[in-house]
């Protein structure tokens, strides 16, 4: 199955905004974060299709998955 | 050891008077420098109740023992008054070269008082220190002054921190501009400066004398600086894509302030106005404070629009500019920015009360009889332009703008007043509190009212436990994991009081957040210590340092009371206590009696009058603050 991650600013770096990965169906968020060559300790916040959601949420063909490092001030 | 001791230039504008003195080191490290250090002198010399804009209000510019030293984030300046915007203490810092070259002369504080008869600057050269005349500098923009100082001194090496004719026209929320683009930028403390004719404080670039301590000892910070910047994701990314790296994230999570904080969703905008897109696209160059390898500045050029010499946007004014105002493009952003920087006004309260002129636009509130012909609606970047040289120039609606987005509401009135997006006067930054509520409760109570950079952010508490991040806030024992930003118990209380106690350490030792915050930064709280100790000779710890932050706090706090300040101003805009409106973050609601038990549980915790908010004789007395209240 495909999904499509959407990458935040430092997660970004080396990378692009967005990136479409292939994974086993039954997937969770941290084997996709696993898969793109994150450490999972990098990503504080996820949102898998404009939802607040975590690691451990399955993920189906076709959903929006992204990703944010802990984000602060500035 | 001997505490350094401070020393002080006094200028006495009204009689042309200039003398130094010196304050023991025991005093110093009590109030070691920053707004603690202009705090001290000001409850020592200034009566309650004086006007921001009376001759006797007292502009305090101050560093630390530490500023000038060869570590990264160490040049900074504080200036401290009362503020013309929020009627509070007011306490705004800068960075860039001028803080190591202002202590490079020898001084820790320059101190204004009264008035000058006509414009004048102070030319500081060590021990040569003299007003001249700046008539001829009067109503010119940063850069022109800037020019015009360095011909008729005959010098390139200087550094100069004036204002521009925003200051100088007492816009309300005018700033200090240093290097014309960096900025002492928030609570109108350029506009304290006009109001004493004071157009610019000149330093000669003298060699920088500052020793450490213990040089070898230092090095332990400062040798493997290039790793530590590679091996910290946040940092080096701070780097590359600057503070407006996080925006279009920000909107991603629903919580980018967009349409005078209607919404937190700008689909339409935030990739064009996000750090990236500026990585890719306008940035031509990365700028650095003194010492500094982190390189967060940006220099950004448009030709024939937007020239490099006035720096760049961060993030705040990318989103005061950008989603505030519902303007999508980067380009008039930029202008937005570099014009600020030409007068000498502070980006997030323009750009806030421009956005709060929008709305009343759009709700009737104002025409265009009003407007001069403007059509002032969001997403409307072709007026941003002239309306921010309106505001500098007090011309048509700018004379209201000028005043804030606060006081023009109260003028206006009825509706109007429901729409200025401020605490204590002064305008939102751009982090919504309903998604970082202990940010939220920060915005409520800081002293110089809504302020971004005076206490962590939520966000790290559903970080890793194991993450660098986490260690860091650990050692000021914050151990609490969460699972999303949106609570706001005891923990988040502690979390927030605890955290705005470190920053204010920050503050006061003048030491830049990026580099020394207690948690995605450089260098860690406890690098902070072996600054002191190799730096100064200051063998200290943690708890020290954070009785420091807390007692500049409660200085602030006790200032504030005698202006009459109360709890009843520690209140955060009604709009933010509305459900969300719509994309990611639709229904989240900041829970109005939730934050209501929190601020409670806040004024518990810093040792507070609950009712009043304000701090008690027993706590003052715990932070060696009796002289205050023997007064
Ligand atoms: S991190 Fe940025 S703002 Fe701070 S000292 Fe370095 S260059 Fe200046």
């Amino acid at each position: 199955m495909q999904v499509k991650v959407k990458l935040f600013f430092t997660l970004r770096r080396g990378r692009s905004r967005v990136v479409d990965i292939q994974l086993n169906p039954g997937a969770t968020v941290k084997e996709v974060i696993i898969n793109l060559g994150i450490k999972p300790s990098e990503v504080a916040i996820v949102m898998v299709n404009g939802h607040y959601s975590n690691m451990e949420k399955q993920v189906d063909d076709g959903d929006i998955v992204a990703l944010f490092p802990p984000i602060g001030g500035g | 050891m001997m505490f350094p001791e401070a020393k002080i230039l006094d200028v006495d504008l009204t009689n042309q008077k200039i003398s130094v003195r010196s304050l023991p080191g025991e005093i110093y490290r009590l109030y070691p420098g920053g707004s603690s250090l202009g705090l001290y002198l000001i409850l020592q010399e200034m009566q309650a109740g004086i006007e921001p804009f009376s001759p006797d209000n007292m502009l305090v510019f101050t560093v630390s023992p530490f500023t000038g030293l060869p570590v990264a984030g160490l040049s900074r300046v504080v200036v401290t008054t009362k503020s013309p915007l929020t009627g509070t203490i007011g306490d705004s810092q800068a960075g860039g070269f001028f803080p190591a070259y202002l202590k490079a002369n020898g001084y820790d504080a320059v101190v204004f008082k009264g008035r000058a008869a006509n414009p004048v600057y102070l030319f500081v050269n060590g021990d040569k220190v003299e007003l001249r005349p700046a008539d001829h500098l009067w109503g010119k923009v940063t850069g022109d002054a800037e020019r015009l100082i360095k011909e008729e001194l005959g010098d390139e090496g200087l550094e100069i921190a004036q204002i521009g004719p925003g200051g100088e026209n007492l816009v309300r929320y005018a700033a200090i501009m240093n290097m014309c683009n960096r900025a002492n930028g928030r609570n109108g403390t350029g506009a304290v400066m006009g109001s004493k004719n004071l157009k610019a404080l000149v330093v000669k670039k003298n060699k920088i004398a500052v020793k450490a301590f213990d040089k070898e000892g230092l090095t332990t910070l400062t040798k493997n600086v290039k790793e530590r910047i590679r091996n910290n994701e946040s940092i080096d990314g701070l780097g590359e894509f600057g503070t407006d790296g996080d925006l279009d994230g920000f909107n991603e999570l629903g919580f980018l302030p967009t349409n005078n904080w209607q919404t937190g969703w700008f689909p339409e905008g935030a990739e064009s106005i996000c750090g990236t897109t500026m990585a890719e696209t306008i940035l031509v160059k990365r700028d650095t404070c003194y010492t500094c390898p982190v390189r967060c500045k940006r220099v950004v050029e448009v030709p024939g629009k937007v020239d490099p010499f006035y720096g760049g946007p961060e993030y705040e004014t990318c989103a005061a500019f950008g989603s505030y105002c519902g303007i999508t493009d980067l380009e008039t952003v930029a202008l937005a920015n570099q014009l600020c920087n030409m007068y000498g006004i502070d980006t997030i309260s323009c750009g806030g009360t421009i956005a709060f002129a929008m709305e009343c636009f759009e709700k009737g509130l104002f025409n265009t009889d009003d407007t001069g012909g403007m059509e002032l609606k969001f997403g409307k970047g072709d007026n941003l332009a002239i309306l921010i040289e309106m505001i500098a120039k007090r011309q048509g609606i700018g004379d209201l703008l000028a005043e804030g987005s606060y006081r023009a509401a109260q003028k206006v009135g009825g509706e109007a007043l429901k729409l200025s997006i401020s605490v204590k006067g002064q305008e939102l930054p751009a982090h919504m509190p309903q998604f970082k509520p202990a940010v939220g409760l920060i915005y409520a109570v800081n002293p110089f009212g809504a302020d971004h950079q005076s206490s962590e952010h939520d966000t790290f508490l559903v970080a890793d436990p194991d993450s660098q991040e986490r260690r860091w806030l650990g050692q000021l024992g914050v151990y609490k994991q969460y699972q999303d930003t949106f609570d706001l118990d005891d923990d988040k209380v502690r979390f927030a009081f605890d955290t705005q106690c470190f920053f204010s350490i920050l503050d006061t030792l003048c030491l830049c957040q990026f580099v020394w915050g207690p948690a995605w930064e450089l260098y860690g709280p406890d690098d902070i210590i072996q600054l002191c100790k190799y730096g100064i000779g200051w063998e200290t710890s943690l708890f020290e340092l954070m009785r420091v932050g807390e007692r500049r706090i409660n200085m602030m706090r006790y200032f504030n009371a005698r202006e009459g300040f109360t709890r009843s101003d520690d209140a955060l805009p009604e709009r933010l206590f509305d459900p969300m409106p719509d994309g990611p973050s639709k229904g989240i609601t900041l829970d109005k009696e939730e934050f209501e038990q929190a601020l409670n549980t806040y004024y518990q915790f810093a040792g507070w009058d609950v009712k009043t908010g304000n701090p008690t004789e027993t706590n003052l007395r715990k932070l060696s603050l009796d002289w205050v209240v023997k007064r």
